[in-house]
């Protein structure tokens, strides 16, 4: 009944040692995008893109959803004790937009597409579907990462930007309806001075590096699972905590590059 | 929820026989916990907290206010999400994995033919290990938010004393008990959603692999929607929390 022994630097030394395999794996299901080799299995990249929006969607707008009343909360008490009710839009604009909506996508997608890929992809190597598949002439990372990852790119732009606006429909129910320091149209004119068409491609760039890593190191952990039904769940596992740590880092460097010289705001000149 | 009672009962009632598990599992969660916990923490709070703020209120020519601002974000929001989200998403995947495997391997059975009770032996020392260390964990953030806020300003060229007193000034004891109070409830929801995920698994090789996908995303959505409401009702029940000093 003991627990698998497990070292305490074992988490961050296999972290680097999956980073160069899952790299070189990505670059090549990515060149084979780019390549437009996966041209071939476009109806699998359709039929993926598909699942992804009926099976996640719902999933990934409630929790975004939950994320902006979060934000509103927050916001809406924090220009309280500053003094300044009728700013709440300020806060929440910048929570939703620039950092919150980008995290919780990368969580939520981590949660339900990376793992999804990585239980899917297992079940499929290790009851030998893709040896089956390289036999019959198909090319595996084709046809079944490469259509995943195209899949992806086609469906999440506008799962995402469908999901900022939850997250501002949300935050405005907390700010106005919820604690109702300030009036709707106060709100909506803070809100919609504190953000431009620039700061939604940048949250929507972020998300799409986010999206790419998580569909990557899905298939890798999926496509290289091991060790019958139990190694199945183990790779789910350690796909998770990659997809953590690069969610953060991916969003903390992209706030670097986007906000950290600039802060985009419009006060002074 | 029934897995709910059935813990607690089973944990409170003698005998006690999981104290070597209890350990085994903390340290377990611990290990493997530290080190995502660390980048996370410290990446997210030097992005959206350190970075977006600071810009604003640079503008303004008041960084020093940055302290009062991380306590708002770090301890109550910043520093509870990050634990709820790495220990899920690490201890709790690992917990669904682990217990999974058993299932499909007919090992829990074995253990209820031998006279031995799952819940009191597999799932109780997991639920307090996880309560416990998920409480722990969020100070950990804290400290680690901190020294991201404190990134943020040197990265600006400012001195360290406002920060400093304004994070002091605003920082109350409420605050912080709630944030690992929020953070222990959160190890409780975990805890229960990975170890029945895991316990009802079945269907061949996909399924330990489905048992991990389900268990996060309803571990998620169950700490955030608790998030939100522990919010809500602290901050209006609180009303010391609503002044900057």
């Amino acid at each position: 009944m003991r627990p698998a022994a497990i070292g305490w630097l074992d988490v961050p030394r296999g972290w680097l040692d999956s980073f160069g395999e899952v790299g070189r794996f990505g670059a090549r299901v990515a060149g084979l995008v780019y390549s437009g080799r996966v041209g071939r299995y476009f109806g699998e990249s359709v039929r993926q893109a598909g699942i992804l929006i009926l099976g996640s969607a719902v999933v990934i707008w409630a929790f975004v959803f939950i994320l902006g009343l979060q934000c509103g909360v927050i916001g809406a008490y924090f220009n309280r004790s500053i003094g300044a009710p009728s700013l709440a839009g300020l806060f929440s604009a910048y929570c939703d937009l620039r950092e919150g909506v980008p995290y919780a996508f990368g969580y939520i997608l981590s949660a339900k597409v990376g793992t999804g890929i990585v239980a899917e992809l297992g079940a499929m190597r290790i009851s030998d579907e893709i040896d089956a598949l390289e036999v019959m002439g198909i090319e595996p990372v084709a046809f079944l990462a490469a259509t995943r990852l195209l899949g992806a790119w086609i469906a999440i732009p506008f799962l995402y930007l469908v999901g900022i606006g939850v997250a501002y429909f949300a935050s405005y129910l907390a700010v106005v309806d919820q604690v109702g320091d300030v009036s709707s149209g106060g709100y909506l004119l803070i809100f919609w001075t504190y953000q431009d068409f620039v700061d939604v491609l940048f949250s929507l760039a972020k998300a799409m590096v986010m999206t790419t890593v998580i569909v990557l190191v899905g298939c890798y952990y999926g496509y290289t699972a091991s060790g019958g039904p139990v190694g199945v769940g183990t790779a789910t596992a350690k796909s998770m905590v990659v997809n953590i740590i690069m969610v953060h880092i991916i969003g903390m460097l992209g706030t670097f590059m986007f906000y950290g010289a600039n802060p985009r705001a419009p006060i002074g000149g | 929820m029934i897995l709910t009672a059935r813990t607690i009962v089973a944990a409170v009632r003698p005998p006690y026989p999981y104290g070597e598990e209890l350990v085994g599992q903390f340290l377990f969660v611990l290990k493997l916990s530290w080190f995502p916990m660390t980048i996370s923490t410290f990446a997210l709070c030097l992005g959206a907290p350190g970075l977006q703020a600071a810009g604003v209120l640079s503008l303004f020519g008041n960084l020093d206010r940055l302290g009062g601002f991380f306590v708002v974000t770090a301890v109550r929001f910043i520093g509870p999400i990050v634990t709820a989200v790495v220990v899920a998403g690490v201890a709790g995947t690992a917990i669904t994995a682990d217990l999974g495997a058993r299932k499909i391997r007919e090992e829990l059975d074995a253990l209820q033919v031998l006279g031995v009770d799952p819940i009191k032996n597999l799932v109780v020392p997991r639920f307090i290990a996880l309560m416990v260390i998920t409480g722990l964990l969020d100070i950990f953030a804290v400290v680690f938010g901190m020294s991201a806020g404190i990134a943020a300003e040197l990265l600006y060229h400012q001195p360290l004393g406002g920060f400093f007193a304004t994070l002091f000034a605003n920082a109350l004891v409420t605050d912080l008990a709630a944030s690992v109070a929020m953070c222990s409830m959160f190890g409780a929801i975990i805890a229960v959603v990975c170890c029945y995920k895991g316990m009802t698994a079945s269907g061949g090789p996909a399924g330990v692999g489905r048992a991990v996908n389900q268990a996060v995303v309803i571990a998620f959505m169950g700490v955030f929607s608790f998030l939100y409401v522990f919010t809500t009702v602290l901050l209006a029940t609180n009303p010391e929390l609503q002044a900057i000093r």
